[in-house]
């Protein structure tokens, strides 16, 4: 399980008096099936971390509602693991104490408490660094310890933030693929938030395309490649076309500007706005 | 190019005084003492370990600098008791110091001062340290909390605790209580205060990612938010304590059979001025012991903390 549906979901701040309130989020509508992973893309600003907080329960809803599974959601619960950009781990504890903390919570008995942490050590390829602390490890490394936190009460639905926004290139690709296989041993839904096209693409069955002021989604592209990720997807045509599609997209209006000046060649008359007057169709299959 | 050999370099760092530093002088000055083939020149300008800016010095070397320092101010002091002349008695020297503290300790007062004063420390300043961490949690916590309880500690912080002394002797009498008193009341408003801005360091993220791993308010309270404000309220302690140390000699100034400020006051009476130096050395020691032990149980107890890694 881990359906996740998200209905006209509004948020907006409050700015001061006289001044119309900001709104970060404008009626987001978004589904995800049990066990599939979605991304969602977007500018800075666009909202996607309201979004992906309001599906954790962390921030409430202006107006509509997020429903996981036909509940709705009021309130962050271990239901709903969450990875943050910056780990967020318990300074103080161990790499095992750290897994260790949602178990606790939900009274897991020791054995099996034990158990699910050795397992959970042996995913993230972290048994030697147990007893670590996080300040011991790398980037890398901590990330996994949180992924494998987040995991360890056995949630329904992974709700990553921008994961490996902080990370190296090359710590980054090792991550994602970690991410991929970690996946296939658990059926957590996966949404992932992050700025970066080409790993929403290599990542996810589906990204959200989400544009700025006001937050909304833009576009529900789906990605044809299968569950079997690696580096030749990187190098399909497909990939790229798909990347680039996405990449105007998201600089839309900056790209309209350059069309208005003459600067962009035929065949790029995009309007990402209305995502509609489009010359080549390609990648992804459009849903709407 | 320059083509100065790496020696007048090293010269440089031996004799500072006759060497000239600046590369362009040492060119014009200093000729090539070798014809034949001329080494690399060098770019940039060397720096001694001892003189570079935030530079790292070798721990003997701090160890060394430290000693001269303690060494260099009892030698200042000496110098200056020894040539006082007929007022010598005002200010004893470093040696009269110590053997009228011998003096004091072999007679049993001073441990019975010590025992004294320290009693009310730990008891004052316990109780100060405890409302302290009970109320900063709780301010840095939970909006409710702060808003209600910082406008009082606000306002009452301003009186000078000392003001409150005749009060106190008025209230509580003369024995332990007032002294005692005064000193959570001399602390306790900064101690709260502190320890709150710690709690409310603790990230907001960590306060998130533990709700989303299903913990409850009172178990971040326990688990998530005391560990981490732990280090901070250790250093809340080590700076605050010279606070309650102020607070008992004031307390024993006013009225006291026995205690460190006590004595000092007995000495001055009786003219004691070497034994009144004894006892502010006591003073300085106490502080500096306590201020060690205090950042051992730092770096003992939180090794995970910014601030453990460096003493």
């Amino acid at each position: 399980m881990g359906v996740i549906s998200v209905d006209a979901v509004t948020k907006s701040f409050p700015v001061g008096r006289r001044v119309e309130p900001l709104v970060a989020l404008d009626g987001v509508d978004m589904h995800v099936d049990a066990g599939e992973l979605v991304s969602i893309v977007g500018v800075s600003g666009c909202g996607k971390t309201t979004l992906l907080n309001i599906v954790g329960g962390l921030e409430t809803a202006t107006t509509g509602e997020v429903r996981i599974d036909g509940d709705i959601v009021v309130g962050p619960g271990p239901d709903r693991g969450m990875v943050f950009q910056s780990y967020s781990l318990f300074p103080w504890k161990s790499v095992t104490r750290n897994i260790a903390f949602g178990l606790e919570c939900a009274r897991w008995p020791k054995a099996r408490r034990r158990e699910r942490i050795d397992e959970l050590l042996g995913i993230t390829g972290l048994t030697e660094f147990a007893r670590h602390r996080p300040d011991q490890l790398s980037g890398g490394m901590r990330q996994r310890v949180a992924i494998a936190r987040a995991l360890a009460p056995e949630p329904d639905v992974l709700l990553l933030d921008e994961p490996f926004g902080s990370l190296d290139a090359q710590t980054k690709r090792a991550m994602q693929d970690f991410l991929l296989s970690v996946r296939a041993l658990t059926n957590a839904t996966v949404l992932l938030v992050t700025h970066d096209v080409s790993e929403a693409i290599y990542l996810s069955q589906r990204v959200y395309v989400m544009a700025a002021r006001p937050g909304r989604v833009l576009e529900e592209v789906a990605v044809p490649f299968g569950t079997v990720r690696g580096p030749g997807v990187l190098r399909d045509a497909r990939f790229l076309d798909l990347r680039d599609e996405i990449e105007d997209l998201l600089h839309g209006v900056s790209r309209r500007r350059a069309q208005l000046q003459g600067d962009a060649g035929p065949g790029t008359d995009v309007d990402p706005i209305a995502g509609t007057q489009r010359t080549g169709d390609v990648g992804g299959q459009r849903f709407r | 190019m320059s083509i100065v050999p790496d020696d007048d370099h090293e010269a440089v760092a031996v004799e500072p005084t006759t060497a000239p530093t600046d590369q362009q002088d040492t060119t014009s000055s200093a000729p090539p003492d070798t014809a034949t083939a001329p080494a690399p020149g060098t770019r940039g300008r060397r720096h001694q370990a001892l003189t570079r800016l935030r530079g790292d010095i070798p721990r003997s070397v701090q160890l060394g600098l430290g000693a001269l320092g303690v060494l260099g101010l009892l030698g200042g002091w000496t110098v200056l008791a020894t040539t006082m002349g007929s007022e010598s008695f005002l200010l004893p020297t470093p040696a009269e110091a110590w053997s009228a503290g011998l003096d004091l300790y072999r007679s049993g007062d001073l441990t019975a001062d010590l025992s004294a004063s320290g009693q009310r420390i730990v008891i004052g300043y316990g109780i100060s340290i405890s409302i302290g961490v009970v109320l900063g949690v709780l301010i840095g916590s939970f909006r409710s909390a702060a808003a209600f309880v910082e406008p009082q500690v606000a306002l009452l912080r301003y009186i000078p605790a000392t003001a409150l002394t005749p009060l106190f002797l008025l209230w509580l009498g003369i024995d332990e209580a007032p002294k005692i008193a005064l000193i959570v009341v001399g602390t306790v408003f900064y101690n709260v205060l502190m320890v709150a801005d710690v709690a409310r360091a603790v990230p907001r993220e960590l306060i998130n990612a533990s709700y989303t791993l299903g913990a409850g308010r009172l178990t971040i309270l326990r688990r998530v938010l005391l560990p981490h404000s732990w280090p901070g309220i250790i250093d809340v302690a080590r700076v605050n304590l010279a606070a309650a140390w102020l607070m008992l000699v004031v307390a024993e100034l006013l009225a006291a059979q026995e205690g460190l400020a006590f004595r000092v006051v007995r000495a001055q009476r009786f003219r004691q001025v070497d034994t009144m130096f004894a006892l502010l050395i006591v003073f300085a020691a106490i502080g500096l012991v306590s201020d060690l032990l205090l950042r051992a149980l730092r770096n003992r107890t939180a090794p995970w903390s910014e601030g453990s890694r460096w003493v």
